[in-house]
């Protein structure tokens, strides 16, 4: 029997194989941050370990520093305390830190792919769940805990359980793909499987939907398969991703060889078996907001909030959730979502800052002022991203319509740094989690698409970007 | 090991709650346990005593793979979360660092452990004792590997022995 794309590249870094058992999987790409790492340092400090593997772990900042003017000091002293840590930590054990000042600095799985570190068949970890975002190049990535990044910087090793796989197939062609989004596919089937849909699994994403997308929309596809519960998720290298890693400042001297062994290995066999499948048609699928406090809380930008009986399908559990969470979101069963007034819009995080995002918010927001009613920030991925963005204009877009246009980092997707939301504001966001007090405590958080954040910021409210003119 | 349930209801408690981003900067373990689960219950703190549970439904500890969220819960006195299912991150952080026991359930021990009950779980036997009703239950039993790395306390004490 054939192989699945998961189990090929799995099989190609068993250390030690147990059967109903974790197995040892070698590591080939370690990424750290300043938020989960110290503790990790601190225990091969201990024990009198050292970093197996310098040379395969790289380090950024980007959970807690602040998104204003990077010439000024850091005012919140724990953050600084973690931030200067992480320098220390990087430079005791011989790591390539890209720091606050660096023109590389950004989200980690933004500035991973940028900088042609993420490779197709390789592993990947790092103590942050998105890391799941480098499957779109075919890699195996996982998110780790601090426990685990101490024994991945000690051994260049990890037990892992041996996920099952899961093939997700994307059929159809968008009508209005400016409207209709990566990041509403993603949404609709985390609607439609659920947040615990992916337990355990590799989820592969696979079909002409997938085929047609971007690498970096297909880098949002894959950044929200943890939503899904999914322990990642993957696409099967072509052109267009030996073409977007092909030159970059890390990509490997024999790049060419390589691509030759990726086209002709790195893709499930025609025989291979799935554990679960599930379909979704894009024909005729909407832009989609969600309404609740988890992300399969989503519902079409048409439709309106559902009531809790007819959203849990006779699942007391979902019933109690959805009521819980539209008691928190302030919200009427039956308000059409269009009519959800909003205060504040983040365009940002690892999920949909990267250029080809802020282009297409811009189409937006070009010649239009933002809502009176409304605070806008446009938070790049990465400082790289930041610099093509300005070499566009899309800064002047954004600041000639008020927005704010700020530095590289994660930002209002999780509130441990200065841009958070407060208590009872409403959000239009690209991030990736709409849990309570996500962004900020008593914030309010709707997922959206980089497009559907930009129009709400003109309106002050939802609306069917299909209705717009983005081209 | 024996002691009382605090009962959660419903699904995807995510990490966001069980320790909220704020507090991701605190390195001081029994000050991050001033504030577990302070985004869902924030009586939590002064309720919880030495040696409770927790209970919930499916996809506990769904979200960011912050370590701090099982550290909160130990360091409040939670020694096992009980839940349908678990997200995968929270269920090795909460393996690897030795700090609370993971136990997949099934849905009788779910719907039939109520708030406050005493229970007592035996993971050699796999059988939880809800000691207030008289009633046992089966749980899941862990994987070898991860029945080791729990035997042993934690990830790094496992591979060095």
């Amino acid at each position: 029997m054939g192989k699945t794309l998961f189990e090929k590249i799995w099989d190609a870094h068993i250390v030690v194989e147990n059967e109903n058992s974790p197995s040892l999987i070698y590591i080939d790409r370690h990424l750290i941050h300043e938020v989960t790492s110290p503790q990790a340092f601190d225990g091969l400090r201990m024990n009198n370990r050292s970093v197996r593997r310098p040379d395969l772990t790289i380090a950024t900042m980007d959970h807690n520093v602040p998104t204003n003017n990077r010439t000024l000091p850091i005012l919140d002293q724990t953050s600084a305390v973690q931030i200067h840590t992480l320098e220390k930590n990087c430079k005791d054990f011989g790591i390539q830190l890209f720091d606050i000042d660096s023109p590389d600095q950004g989200i980690v799985h933004v500035i991973g792919p940028q900088l042609g570190i993420t490779l197709p068949g390789s592993t990947i970890v790092c103590g942050d769940s998105h890391t799941s975002t480098h499957g779109a190049f075919g890699a195996l990535a996982f998110g780790i805990g601090t426990s685990e990044v101490e024994h991945v910087l000690a051994s260049q090793t990890l037990w892992l359980e041996k996920p099952k796989p899961f093939e997700i197939r994307v059929k159809g062609k968008r009508k209005n793909p400016h409207a209709v989004t990566a990041k509403d596919i993603v949404l609709s089937i985390i609607k439609n499987i659920g947040t615990s849909g992916g337990n355990g699994t590799v989820i592969e994403y696979r079909g002409e939907g997938i085929r047609d997308l971007s690498m970096e929309q297909r880098m949002t596809i894959c950044n929200m398969s943890i939503e899904a519960g999914a322990r990642t998720g993957i696409i099967a290298p072509d052109e267009k991703t030996f073409e977007y890693l092909r030159g970059r400042k890390y990509t490997p001297k024999n790049y060419e060889s390589l691509v030759d062994y990726w086209r002709d290995n790195l893709k499930t066999d025609s025989d291979a078996k799935f554990e679960k499948n599930y379909t979704l048609h894009i024909d005729n699928i909407a832009p989609q907001v969600s309404w609740g406090t988890n992300p399969g809380m989503t519902c079409d930008v048409t439709e309106s909030i559902p009531f809790p009986e007819d959203f849990s399908k006779g699942d007391q559990n979902q019933k109690k959730g959805a009521e819980k969470a539209l008691e928190y979101m302030a919200l009427k069963p039956g308000t059409p979502i269009t009519e959800i007034k909003i205060d504040r819009v983040f365009i940002g995080s690892c999920t949909n800052a990267r250029l080809e995002d802020l282009i297409e918010a811009s189409k937006v927001v070009k010649g239009r002022k933002l809502s009176p009613y409304v605070r806008a920030m446009v938070v790049p991925g990465s400082q790289m991203v930041k610099k093509q963005a300005e070499e566009l204009g899309l800064d002047k877009i954004f600041t000639d319509a008020n927005f704010e246009w700020r530095e590289a980092g994660c930002s209002m997707c999780l509130g441990m740094n200065p841009d958070i939301l407060s208590p009872g504001e409403r959000c239009a966001s690209t991030s990736n989690r709409n849990f309570e007090g996500r962004q900020g405590t008593g914030g309010r958080t709707h997922l959206v698409s980089p497009v559907m954040a930009a129009a709400a910021a003109i309106e002050g409210h939802f609306v069917d970007v299909r209705e717009m003119d983005l081209n | 090991m024996k002691g009382n349930v605090i009962k959660y209801e419903r699904d995807n408690i995510d990490t966001d709650v069980i320790i909220p981003g704020q507090y991701l900067k605190v390195h001081d373990y029994a000050e991050l346990a001033l504030h577990a689960m302070e985004g869902l219950d924030p009586d939590f703190h002064s309720k919880v005593k030495e040696g409770d549970f927790i209970l919930s439904g499916r996809n506990f500890g769904c979200g960011s793979s912050r370590e701090h969220a099982p550290i909160a819960l130990s360091h409040s006195g939670i020694k096992a979360v009980l839940a349908l299912s678990f997200a995968r991150i929270f269920y090795r952080n909460a393996v690897d660092g030795a700090f609370l026991l993971p136990i997949e359930i099934e849905d009788d021990a779910y719907s039939n452990i109520s708030e406050g009950d005493e229970i007592d779980i035996d993971i050699h036997t796999n059988e939880i004792k809800n000691l207030t009703k008289n009633k046992t239950y089966k749980m899941k039993p862990f994987s070898e590997i991860i029945g080791k790395i729990i035997e042993s306390g934690g990830l790094f004490k496992y591979k060095s022995d």
